[in-house]
Formats: structure tokens, sequence, C-alpha cells
């Protein structure tokens, strides 16, 4: 790990042993500091991780053998949709917020978020929003079973569980939508003078086009989940066939939402990728111009795109071809993203520090998840391979080797500015390669299990799917397991167990949050920085 | 990408991130996005309700124009 010799510390508003605010339980309810807020999304975000988790452990668990062993199939279908639920809405989508906080404000140079009371409910929302995601699996009829996606006719159908999960959507919607124009707002009006968009860090970008694209998909699904809520208690039609609705109708809202949240998922990791790897290449980043621009495009296509969902629905073969091109398109960004990232190790003075380690874990992995998802966009295999764990293992490739392995890498890179000390690095090192090699134990297998025709969703199989399901099942109890020592990893940081971290801990960051001290102090850049 | 580090911390703030014209410019900005988010929840609701792709097309065409609209109007007014 490379130090700097001295701290470089610039200088921050106020001396912090004299600012007063509350301690204890209130600091945490009442903070409108964004930095405490960053803090509470992150850690429910690790709790609705390890919940998910949970949900993740007993589909698996079920699935170690054919035939049914441990849970009803009911209850395996409220598992699965609430997995889905809950790693996307509870811990995918809250942990880049959490990032977003924190790092945002000391990015552009801002003192906080522009509505930093808004900041704080946005987050007090997500608790109410969770428990009754979890509750809905203890009302009569038990929890949501028609899958994350919520499809009619059964949505419709089902008990209470889906009230409350359509309930908890909306929630958890207006938090989004909250928390992006609070994003949207802090990054176009108070970025620090001189700080113009392109010399903006590429996270905040990152974020900026994700906020957009918040904004606009949110309301779409807050919308369908209305119209689904109608449905079911006040006689309307819209997705009910036996009153003249069309539940296709609802695959296409749903995916004009659920496509572009593919990318609401991503977009940050991108930003935090693109932050980590100039750093420990100690090269600036190669292309900022064309990162840009390609963050915008794939936000864009992402809205053309959201019908190669639905190729088996009996789509025109117009509007067949039309999609299956444009999400190809995608790849065109996408690759110049990679090639970018590529561009800028070429011939940099790498070192191979946990953060590095995660972000070339996702460089790797995430370019696999994109690949299959170019094998699903091809109209005649997609017809094969719809519904099957090819799907499973495309997506957990491009959300958890994406999204999460991002996650780890910013968490390791910026942990010793939120809490002025080091991490171990030989444990972040054996969280790095335990997680990479678990993770693929766990989902490689499932391109196997689904090119040979194994649905998923589904609690039992047919025999000839055990040896795979198996060494999967092992694989997600070891990576399930491998979290474990991220917990430590970071509760050690928390506890300052270990060196104190210097200003700047990385020689080749340049970025404003480094010349602030470690732990950066209650308030910063209340006398904002003047770009040079 | 620029040095961001080099930064003078000492020099005067051009203005007050927290003055009542940054609120107000804040609270702009919050609006707008906020109106948007309320016409795509409140649109496809409609757009359903009434019946229709051609609806719905045409009321998300009619909103972009009047968010185009606007924009170029402000930044022709700020121009003056």
């Amino acid at each position: 790990m490379s130090s700097v010799p001295h701290d470089h510390v610039a200088g921050h508003g106020h001396d912090d042993a004299h600012i007063h605010h509350p301690s204890g339980i209130m600091r945490w309810v009442m903070t409108t500091n964004h930095k405490d807020i960053g803090t509470l999304y992150l850690w429910f975000s690790f709790t609705m991780f390890m919940v998910g988790g949970v949900m993740a452990l007993t589909i698996r668990s079920e699935l170690f053998e054919p035939g049914l062993q441990i849970v009803e199939p009911e209850f395996f279908n409220s598992m699965t949709s609430l997995h889905g639920l809950i790693m996307i809405f509870g811990a995918i989508m809250p942990a880049a917020v959490g990032f977003a906080n924190w790092m945002i404000p000391m990015l552009i140079g801002a003192p906080d978020m522009a509505f930093a009371r808004m900041n704080n409910w946005s987050f007090w929302l997500l608790p109410p929003a969770a428990i009754l995601l979890i509750l809905s699996l203890f009302v009569p009829g038990g929890g949501p079973a028609a899958g994350w996606t919520m499809y009619p006719p059964l949505s419709v159908e089902m008990g209470m569980g889906m009230d409350l999960t359509i309930f908890a959507v909306h929630i958890m919607g207006a938090s989004s939508i909250m928390g992006s124009i609070n994003i949207i707002t802090t990054i176009l009006n108070l970025r620090a003078p001189g700080m113009t968009l392109m010399k903006m860090p590429l996270f905040c970008w990152a974020w900026l086009i994700t906020a957009y694209l918040l904004i606009a998909v949110m309301p779409v699904l807050a919308g369908a989940v209305t119209m689904l809520l109608t449905d079911r208690h006040f006689g309307t039609s819209f997705f009910n066939a036996a009153g003249g609705g069309d539940p296709v109708l609802f695959q296409h809202v749903f995916w004009f939402f659920g496509h572009p949240e593919v990318y609401i998922l991503i977009l940050p990791a991108f930003g935090i990728i693109s932050e980590v790897i100039p750093v420990f290449s100690r090269k600036p980043l190669f292309g900022y111009a064309s990162m840009v621009y390609a963050l915008a495009a794939i936000a864009i296509l992402s809205f053309l795109v959201w019908a190669h969902h639905m190729f088996t629905t009996g789509l025109p073969t117009a509007g067949l071809l039309f999609y299956m091109y444009v999400t190809m398109l995608i790849a065109v960004p996408t690759g110049v993203k990679v090639f970018n990232w590529v561009a800028t190790m070429w011939r940099g003075s790498i070192t191979f520090e946990a953060p590095m380690l995660f972000a070339l874990g996702f460089l790797f992995l995430f370019t696999l998840g994109g690949f299959t998802g170019l094998v699903l966009a091809i109209v005649p295999v997609d017809i094969q391979l719809q519904d099957t764990y090819y799907v499973v293992a495309h997506f957990h490739y491009v959300m958890v080797a994406g999204s999460l392995f991002a996650f780890f890498s910013g968490t390791y890179y910026w942990i010793p500015k939120w809490t002025g000390t080091m991490y171990d690095e030989r444990i972040a090192k054996i969280h790095f390669w335990s997680s990479l090699i678990a993770f693929n134990v766990a989902f490689f297998p499932m391109h196997f299990l689904g090119l040979a025709g194994m649905p998923r969703r589904i609690p039992d199989y047919s025999q000839q799917f055990t040896d795979w399901n198996m060494v999967s099942t092992i694989g997600a109890f070891w990576f399930g397991l491998s979290q474990l020592i991220f917990l430590y990893a970071v509760l050690k940081c928390i506890a300052h167990k270990g060196a104190k971290a210097p200003a700047k801990p990385w020689e080749g960051a340049n970025t404003l949050e480094w010349t602030l001290p470690s732990p950066a102090p209650y308030h910063t850049f209340e006398i904002p920085p003047v770009i040079k | 990408m620029p040095d961001l580090g080099r930064s003078d911390m000492s020099a005067p703030a051009p203005r007050d991130p927290r003055s009542e014209q940054q609120r107000r410019a804040n609270l702009r900005t919050a609006l707008v996005f906020a109106s948007i988010a309320a016409v795509f929840f409140v649109g496809v609701i409609v757009a359903r309700y009434l019946g229709g792709v051609e609806t719905g097309m045409t009321m998300i065409g009619l909103i972009g124009l009047v968010f185009i609209v606007v924009a170029i109007g402000r930044n022709l007014r700020d121009r003056r």
C-alpha cells in the first residue's frame, strides 16, 4: 500500500471540537449530515444484503437435491420473489445511495446535500418499507410469490402479502425519487467554483445520470403497481383479462421501468470503478469525455430496449428485430467503458490493493455477464433460454460481480477516509479471493443448467440437473460466509483496530476528498474550494 | 482528467451555498424534477385509463415539448 509521507490536509470550515451535534440514537434519527445519512444507508444496505442472502441460501438449500426437502413450494416462490425485491430495492440501490451521500458532496466540494432534511426523510422511509416486505411473509396467504416482477394475473389474485409489497414498493420509490432530486440538485447547484461539469469526478457523473434515470422510471413503476392495486381492490381491469384488460400490458410498463433499473444498479458501480482504476494504475483515466458520453448513451439506450425481456410474449417480428438490434447497440458504449478502463491500466504503475483487486474482479466478471447478455439479446437464442437458469446466471454476473464487487472496491477505497483507520489488507485480500472463487462456484454452473434446460423459479427439478445444483449450492454458502470476512474487516476499521489513515493514503488519488483529514470532519467544505 | 486535488482553499467563496438565492435555485431545480416525476406517475395511469398506446405517446411527446420550450425560454431569458 502506498502512502504519502506527509498528510496534505486542506482547511475545512470548522474545528469539529466546537460543533454541537446530537449523540446516541437521536444523532442517527435526527441527523441531516450527509456523512451520517450515508453511513445509515450503507448499514441498512448491508443488513438487507444479509436478509436477502439468507433467503438466497434457503433457495439454494432447497435446490441442493431434487425433490422437496426443506420448504413448501409456495414459500419457495415467496423466497425467490422477496430475495429479488430485497436485493434490488433494499441492498444494491441503498448501497449506491449511501456512496452518493458520503462521497458526492466531498467530491464536488459542497458542504452537504442540497436538501438535508429531505435526505433524512429519504433514508427513514426505507426501514418501514423493508419491514412491510418482510412482514408480508407472515400475513394470511403468505408473501408475494409472483416473482420480483409482480406479473399479473398471479399478482392480481394473490393474498394480502401482495398489498404489503405494493405499498413497500411505493414507499421505496418515493424514497428513491427524493434521493435523486437531492443528488441532481446538489450536483447541478452546489459544485465548488471552477468545477465545471466536465471536471467532475466520474462517480458524480455516473450518479447524475443514474438520478435522471430514477426520476424517469420510478414513477412509472409506481404507476404500474398503483394500477395493480386498483385492479386488486377497486374493480378496475387494467391487467385483468376477464374485465377487458391486458396482463402483457403490465409487462410493458414494468420493463419500461425494469430495464433502466438494471442501469440504475450498475452505473454508480461504473462510477466507483472509474475512480479506483486510475488511482491504482497511477495514471489519469483514459478518455474522460468518452466515458461521460458512454454513460449518457447507455442511459438513453436503456429506455429503448425494454421488450427484450418479452421476446416470448408474441411481439411482431419487426419489434423483435428492433429490440434485438438496439440491445446489441448497448454493447458499444459499454465496450467503450471497458476499453477505457483497460487502456487506463495499460503501462500504468499498477499495484494490487483490495480496491483494485475488486475493480479487476468487477471488470472481468461484469464483462462476462455483459457478454451473456448479448447472447440473450439474440431472439432465437432467447426464446430457448427464456426463464432458464442461464438468465439467472447472466443477471447475477451483472448484479453481484458487477454492482456488489464495485461496492466492495469503493468501501475499501474510501473506508480510510470514512473511519480514519486503514483496513487490514490481508483480511481484505482473503475476502476478495474467497468471494471471487465462491461467486464463480455458485453462479458459473448455472450457465450449464440453463443451457441444459433447467427452468428458474422451481423448487424441484429433474435428476439430470443434480450435480451442478449441488456445486452451485456449495458455492452460494461459501460466498455468503465470505461476506462475514468483509463485515469483520469493516468493524475492525470502525473500532480503529489498524494503522491510522493519512489524509491521502493512495499515492495516485487526486480528487477533493483526499484534501481533507482522515476521518473526514463532520462538516466539510463550508468554505468552497476553488478548482484551478 | 484535471488534478482536482490542486485546489486553493483560502480563496474567498464567491457564493454562499446556504444563501437565500441558492436555496431558491435549489428549490426551482427540485420542483422541475419533482414535476417530471409527478407527470410520469399520473401520465402512465391516465394514458392506460384512457386506453391506447397513442394517448400515452401523445402525452409523453407533449410533455417533452413543453419541457423543451420552457428550457429554451429560460435560457433565452437568462441570456438577455
